[in-house]
């Protein structure tokens, strides 16, 4: 094991922008849950549309268009979900969204497959991104850097929204009783309609963003509900506070699990939910107590 | 040839095509995974088996029914489905296998039930080794057969030091075993080595970094599918090809996922049994007919179906036509195919192939690969293999 | 509280006649499938006792099943042990481990409940993905079915494995069912509605929820001895989430919480996917669209829809005749 400086940070580094990648993910599904008390699993196929989208359109657009057409291909598809399904699931118990949301899964990837075949597909990370920078003392790739702050950004502008507008008020008013803030008046449904595609939108920032990092497949969705799930789970539902916290803690516990402890490395972030689990039954910082 | 039926699209067609199948048919059962993560090689596979039935199969005079079915990436499906082929639709032979845990869970049935089963990918060095069977003939490759030549090639290049990566199960770990076992006994040293958590890992940037940081003079990884384009990507991006350059067993760099990885692969070296830019007149039309009929190169995995399908004709064409002849002809079976000059061991039924190192570099459209080395072909060594001989009276 | 109405019992007698029917003139193929769903069947049950009664969403129940075959090869192959012996032991150790999780995860309630046992399920997945020692990816083969020669039963045999499959089925069946009669049973039921309540009266509720999830874990045993003796083949697949996951969306198709319903969702789902697989390899889309359309319906799955429907009509009936015996007996479960 290396003493080095430079090695740790640049891990460090390699564990924040996991983390961020993670919380663009999640975000969107605690606050669809908060808010809605809605368990959307189909998310992380929502973040494999947003993949697939600016796969396609960087192909012929470049990154740029990529980054923005992918979000809006996806809130979209929100719309019509939302519309088509969601708004008629709203009164229904937790099991049947599981089971919707089930078959969402399911149909997207199908989709996706028939639309864009069984190949893996990439995206190119645009000039202006690649290549490395010098930061801390180590050489660190651009694109990475990139997304560590967008990730800040977002966060920022979410915590900013919740905390200081008139709809981040309502949003945390419909955290909190949903029932009691449309008694005051708020327009609930709306506000639902609005996080939702907002939701949607992040996880097709997400795909978009991850493109150039992973690959594109049809299996990446499902793939990365898991983490997801772990994430918004070990942060407590439906706060922006847990989000990032979760967020943070998967991002280092992979990274430093992948250095430190390498055979543990697949068991370790289980064992660390089941924990957090047993110690605070609801998660560290879930929105309501 | 006539192809009485070349997909069984429902259990009335499987049906309605076994009954059509005469005494003198051979009934070939397909086995392969059309859904799931491996659907994109199934799919290759069959393009490959496809064209090759096409190209061999015109002078033989007897009928080939297909029978399809679709292993998914379980093994509890390609078992079950290996059974219905053999108790239900009675094939002859059967063809395929992507997957090496579906191989596995599919041998004993295979070998007690002597239908014979050309293997045309699957790699776990067991199924040619401890587990090898008369039934069983393998035209594709073994994991130590494609990576213990490296191993040799590396050490002469003077490379001294590596570190090597994959993921953390069977074939990952057959993969850097051979390869670790060849290249120390020419006199490298492996520095140190990570298996990283099979398709869960998301980031390679800690193990990128963990190797960069040992010292080593290169790095030698295996990673497939879309891992292969993930890894190829984030070395690309943290410039790790500047003082820890890149060498694999070539499914990092194969041709069906080349043009993903796009520039990120340049001047990455990897060994494997077939690139499309091998130069010979055989590659050359294999290489124009698959373009013509598939509109893309044909990738390692197109040629390993093309080449099943010519060593299933070559084996009827000595007139085989029951499983237990079908298993005998198949074990002698030796032609010059795309790949060069191909034969089954008879020690353990892995095909005699040679190796081919080759640079991935970027062409005029797309990547493309210079080949810098043929290696001799070369058998493995049987592993525990005591083949018993097919019993014929 | 959980109870056999006459529709059940009709629906049940329905099911098992149909698995007569299907063993005594299916070809192998047919057979193959039949024995997919009996025992698809006893693990949809083992998820339905604690999911539909005690309100335990557990997305683990697919790992316990592996734990269970595991643990019967890993006796019967690799130790040499005695089948009937390691049956009885990976069943124990089966009930053993769903216990701990279940006595673990007590206190964790919904979408939380859902998340622990599934890291549960994943801790062991990654284990037995990784262990050298129970084969790793590579699986396990090797392994016999019981041998019952000597009262003239020869498993090996389709049809009579399929009976045998089915005997077991209705014995697990009657199991889950005395449970449910039980006072543990109607403790749990207890507990689903109102937890704080069964408290307040003294009830230790950790324990009957640990207790339940243990005995479910014995039905998930089973099921494993008996997918394990199927195929003949096991391998880390069988403990994978997605096991889990389709486990459960089979018990909610079929109706939660009834018990004879996830039996007729197994059927469903594994017959629809097998049809829709021979017409074409996206049937991942046309099973995505029959899920949709199932909870678009607004039922509690096929066999909550249907018992809906009876109900409605038993209710004309008797507002017709003008009888006073209240009709919400046969509603109350659905």
């Amino acid at each position: 094991m290396t003493t080095d400086l430079g090695f740790w940070t640049l891990q460090t580094l390699n564990a924040l922008q996991l983390s961020m990648l993670l919380f663009l993910l999640s975000i969107g599904l605690t606050v669809i849950f908060g808010l809605m008390h809605f368990v959307n699993l189909a998310h992380g196929a929502l973040y494999a549309l947003g993949a697939y989208i600016a796969a396609s359109v960087a192909s012929v657009a470049g990154f740029w268009a990529a980054i923005i057409i992918a979000p809006l291909g996806v809130a979209l598809t929100g719309v019509l979900l939302y519309g088509g399904l969601i708004q008629r699931m709203r009164k229904s118990g937790p099991m049947a969204q599981v089971l919707v949301t089930f078959g969402l899964i399911f149909a997207l990837l199908d989709l996706t497959r028939i639309l864009w075949g069984d190949l893996a597909l990439a995206m190119d990370t645009p000039a202006l991104l690649s290549g490395q920078v010098n930061l801390l003392g180590v050489t660190y790739p651009t694109y990475r850097l990139f997304i560590i702050l967008l990730g800040g950004v977002i966060f920022t502008a979410l915590a900013l929204t919740l905390a200081r507008t008139q709809i981040g008020a309502m949003i945390r008013a419909g955290v909190d009783n949903d029932s009691m803030a449309a008694c005051l008046g708020i327009n609930v449904e709306r506000l639902f309609f609005v996080v939702f595609c907002v939701g949607c939108a992040l996880a097709g920032l997400a795909g978009a963003v991850a493109a150039p990092l992973l690959s594109v497949t049809p299996g990446m969705g499902l793939q990365i509900l898991i983490p997801t799930l772990i994430v918004i789970v070990i942060g407590g539902l439906g706060s922006l506070k847990g989000a990032i916290a979760g967020s943070l803690i998967y991002g280092f516990v992979q990274t430093f699990g992948a250095v430190l402890a390498p055979q543990l490395a697949s068991v370790l972030i289980y064992a660390l939910l089941a924990a957090v689990l047993v110690i605070k039954p609801v998660g560290l910082f879930p929105a309501k107590g | 040839m006539k192809f009485t039926c070349t997909a069984a699209l429902t259990g009335l067609a499987s049906l309605f095509c076994t009954q059509m199948a005469a005494a003198d048919d051979i009934d070939v059962g397909v086995l392969l995974p059309f859904s799931g993560v491996y659907a994109a090689l199934g799919n290759e596979i069959e393009a490959g088996f496809t064209l090759g039935l096409e190209t061999f199969g015109s002078d033989l005079d007897v009928e080939i029914v297909l029978h399809r079915e679709d292993t998914e990436v379980t093994p509890a499906t390609g078992l079950t489905r290996a059974r219905r082929l053999i108790l239900q639709d009675d094939v002859d032979v059967m063809v395929g296998i992507v997957s090496s845990g579906v191989l596995g869970a599919i041998r004993d049935i295979v070998h007690g039930a002597e239908v014979p089963l050309i293997v045309a990918n699957a790699g776990n060095d067991e199924a040619t080794g401890a587990d090898c069977s008369p039934y069983i003939t393998r035209v594709s490759f073994s994991n130590s057969q494609v990576n213990r030549p490296m191993g040799t090639w590396m050490a002469d290049q003077g490379i001294g030091t590596v570190y090597t990566l994959a993921p953390d199960y069977a074939a990952g770990r057959q993969m850097i075993d051979a390869f670790t076992a060849a290249y120390t006994a020419a006199g490298g040293t492996v520095v140190g080595s990570d298996f990283t958590p099979f398709q869960q890992t998301q980031d390679f940037g800690p193990y990128i970094a963990q190797a960069q940081a040992s010292g080593a003079e290169a790095l030698y990884v295996f990673y497939a599918g879309g891992e292969a384009i993930s890894f190829v990507n984030q070395y690309d991006s943290f410039g790790a090809a500047e003082g820890l350059p890149l060498y694999g067993s070539g499914f990092l760099t194969s041709q069906l996922y080349v043009n993903a990885e796009g520039e990120s692969a340049d001047g990455i070296v990897t060994a494997l049994h077939y690139v499309p830019t091998i130069d010979s007149p055989e590659n050359a039309a294999f290489v124009e007919a698959f373009q013509a009929a598939n509109d893309r190169l044909p990738s390692e995995f197109a040629v390993q179906g093309y080449d099943a399908a010519r060593a299933l004709i070559e084996a009827l064409s000595t007139g085989a036509n029951d499983r237990e002849s079908i298993a005998t002809a198949l074990r002698q079976v030796s032609f010059t195919g795309p790949r060069g000059l191909l034969s089954i061991d008879p020690v353990t039924n892995n095909l005699i192939q040679p190796i081919y190192v080759y640079e991935t570099v970027t062409g005029t459209d797309g990547m493309t690969q210079t080949v810098l080395a043929e290696l001799p072909a070369e058998a493995d060594p049987a592993n525990g293999c005591a083949m018993p001989s097919v019993v014929s009276n | 509280m959980f109870r056999h109405t006459p529709l059940r019992y009709a629906a049940l007698v329905l099911l098992i006649g149909a698995a007569l029917t299907q063993t005594f003139t299916a070809g192998y193929f047919g057979l193959e499938i039949l024995i997919e769903i009996l025992i698809l069947g006893m693990l949809v049950l083992a998820l339905d006792l604690v999911a539909g009664f005690g309100g335990m969403v557990s997305l683990c129940h697919g790992a316990l099943m592996g734990v269970g075959a595991y643990a019967f090869v890993t006796l019967n192959v690799l130790v040499g042990l005695d089948p009937w012996l390691s049956t009885l032991a990976a069943v124990a150790v089966t009930a053993g481990i769903a216990w701990v999780i279940g006595a673990i995860c007590a206190r964790s309630h919904g979408i939380y409940f859902i998340m622990a046992t599934l890291a549960f399920g994943q801790m062991g997945y990654s284990y037995i993905f990784e262990s050298p020692l129970f084969g790793g990816d590579d699986g396990m083969g090797g392994i016999d079915r019981f041998d019952l020669t000597s009262i003239g039963l020869d498993l090996n045999d389709s049809k009579t494995f399929a009976l045998f499959c089915l005997a077991v089925l209705i014995a697990v069946y009657l199991f889950a069912a005395a449970i449910l009669k039980s006072g543990l049973g109607r403790s749990l039921i207890g507990v689903m509605h109102n937890e704080k309540r069964m408290k307040a009266l003294g009830q230790n509720t950790w324990r009957v929820k640990a207790d339940v999830f243990g005995l479910s874990g014995i039905i998930a045993g089973i099921a494993g001895v008996l997918a394990a003796q199927h195929i003949l083949f096991i391998s880390p697949g069988m403990l994978a989430w997605t096991v889990s996951g389709e486990a459960l969306v089979v018990v909610i198709l079929g109706g939660l919480g009834t018990l004879v319903g996830p039996l007729i969702g197994a059927a469903f789902f594994v017959v629809l996917k097998h049809q829709v697989s021979e017409v074409t390899s996206h049937w991942h889309l046309v099973v995505g669209v029959v899920l949709i359309a199932v909870v678009m319906s607004r039922a509690n799955g096929i066999f909550g829809w249907i018992e809906a429907r009876y109900g409605a009509w038993i209710d004309r009936r008797l507002t017709d005749s003008t009888r006073t015996e209240t009709p919400e007996e046969i509603l109350t479960d659905a």
